[in-house]
């Protein structure tokens, strides 16, 4: 994906050489792998580091300029670009007649060796979030997850543990930054994001859920289904619960791999009809008769 | 440097440490002095590298190459960087999201595949 050189470093095709050199510094700084943990920081950084190669000297910028992309394709005549002119006594990239292009691994190398070493080099960690709903948090599991905000969009296969919390990460070794010359791979952390859900709240490993009741639900009690992300669940209401009791399930909340699971609470939310019928009209206007509970008293 | 062994001390030797690290051991020994990397040393002197000193190895490089820093502001870079690392593992505990720096633009975001 060779975008043009100028677009990447943000400078017009006019730029001066300090500009280009500006340009190029402030973009490495922002984009190297150890300060950036974004998945796509690297590419990023060795797309800005070729095109500074390539822009910073004169020559090549001149048949860059001249020639596009493919410059390096196009035998350099009697031009004098011979090897010393890069570090570390390598063979010039840009030498030759025809005979073949840069090889874009040496040139990375340039920029990732120290004075012209050419050892392997160990990729950076990465970072990015993976958003689960409460549903996905709870189950875990081996998923497929797409991997998006890169040049091109990856699929991994990543161990979800059941009842992973919003912050927690999961590691996924070697999928980090690639190493150069055979250097070992950094790691891929995904940073658990649990998306809110129009139900369930959680706090870290508690979920907690509405639990709608009938008035005489409250007074009197009863035994009532609460949907949970383990599936239905049944709640004792006792007698005399009113809205906003928090009536705690041990264990129904999310899975804990390594001890012990969160809870559920269900919150009473007492819901009266919005429209009464006949005879409930005459059975509420009984207990405003009969019945002395204020429940203002005390306030 | 620390470094009264009571216990035989395990890890890679300087030359097994700088092959590893595709370093040459001067570099390596460089380093060392300038506080970069820190081996463990056992009575008789010699150094011992615990294996999370190669990917600090790596790091240092790859900072050296792509920043073209010198060496006493790699220090530094690698303090800030260790300290942020810390900071941003405290917020996770806490619950709260680390602020994104929003010069770096979009970040990566992975989904379930239904």
């Amino acid at each position: 994906m060779a975008r043009d050189y100028y677009d990447t470093l943000r400078v017009s095709r006019t730029a001066s050489a300090e500009e280009i050199q500006h340009a190029y510094r402030k973009l490495a700084r922002q984009y190297h792998p150890d300060v950036n943990h974004d998945p796509g920081a690297e590419e990023r950084f060795k797309e800005i580091s070729e095109a500074y190669s390539v822009l910073s000297d004169p020559d090549t910028r001149r048949r860059y300029d001249r020639f596009g992309p493919d410059f390096q394709h196009i035998p350099e005549g009697y031009e004098s670009y011979v090897g010393g002119a890069r570090t570390g006594g390598r063979a010039s990239p840009f030498g030759g007649f025809g005979t073949g292009g840069i090889n874009i691994d040496d040139l990375f190398g340039d920029f990732f060796s120290s004075r012209g070493a050419a050892g392997p080099l160990s990729g950076a960690d990465q970072e990015a979030e993976l958003e689960l709903s409460v549903e996905e948090a709870y189950q875990g599991g081996t998923r497929r997850i797409t991997l998006s905000g890169l040049g091109t969009p990856i699929s991994l296969d990543v161990e979800v543990p059941a009842g992973v919390v919003d912050g927690q990460r999961i590691r996924l070794a070697g999928r980090g930054g690639q190493g150069l010359r055979g250097g070992a791979a950094g790691d891929l952390y995904l940073v658990a994001r649990i998306a809110p859900h129009p139900r369930y709240r959680v706090n870290g490993r508690d979920i907690s859920v509405d639990l709608p009741l009938a008035p005489w639900e409250g007074a009197l009690g009863a035994s009532v289904p609460v949907i949970t992300p383990g599936g239905e669940a049944k709640v004792r209401v006792p007698a005399g619960s009113s809205t906003g009791r928090r009536l705690r399930l041990r264990g129904e909340g999310m899975p804990n791999p390594q001890g012990i699971p969160g809870d559920l609470y269900a919150e009473v939310k007492i819901m009266v009809p919005r429209k009464l019928t006949r005879r409930e009209r005459e059975l509420f206007e009984s207990l405003r008769r009969d019945s002395a509970f204020d429940p203002r008293s005390g306030t | 440097m620390a470094g009264y062994a009571l216990v035989r001390l395990s890890g890679l030797s300087l030359e097994e440490f700088a092959t590893r690290a595709g370093m040459h051991p001067d570099l390596v020994r460089r380093l060392v002095a300038l506080g970069l990397l820190e081996p463990v040393q056992d009575t008789s002197g010699q150094w011992w590298f615990a294996a999370p000193q190669l990917r600090a190895a790596a790091r240092i490089q790859r900072l050296r190459a792509g920043l073209s820093l010198n060496y006493a502001a790699l220090g530094l870079v690698i303090d800030l960087l260790d300290r942020i690392d810390a900071l941003e593992a405290t917020l996770r505990a806490t619950g709260a999201r680390p602020p994104r720096d929003a010069a770096r633009g979009p970040s990566a975001t992975a989904r379930c595949e239904d």
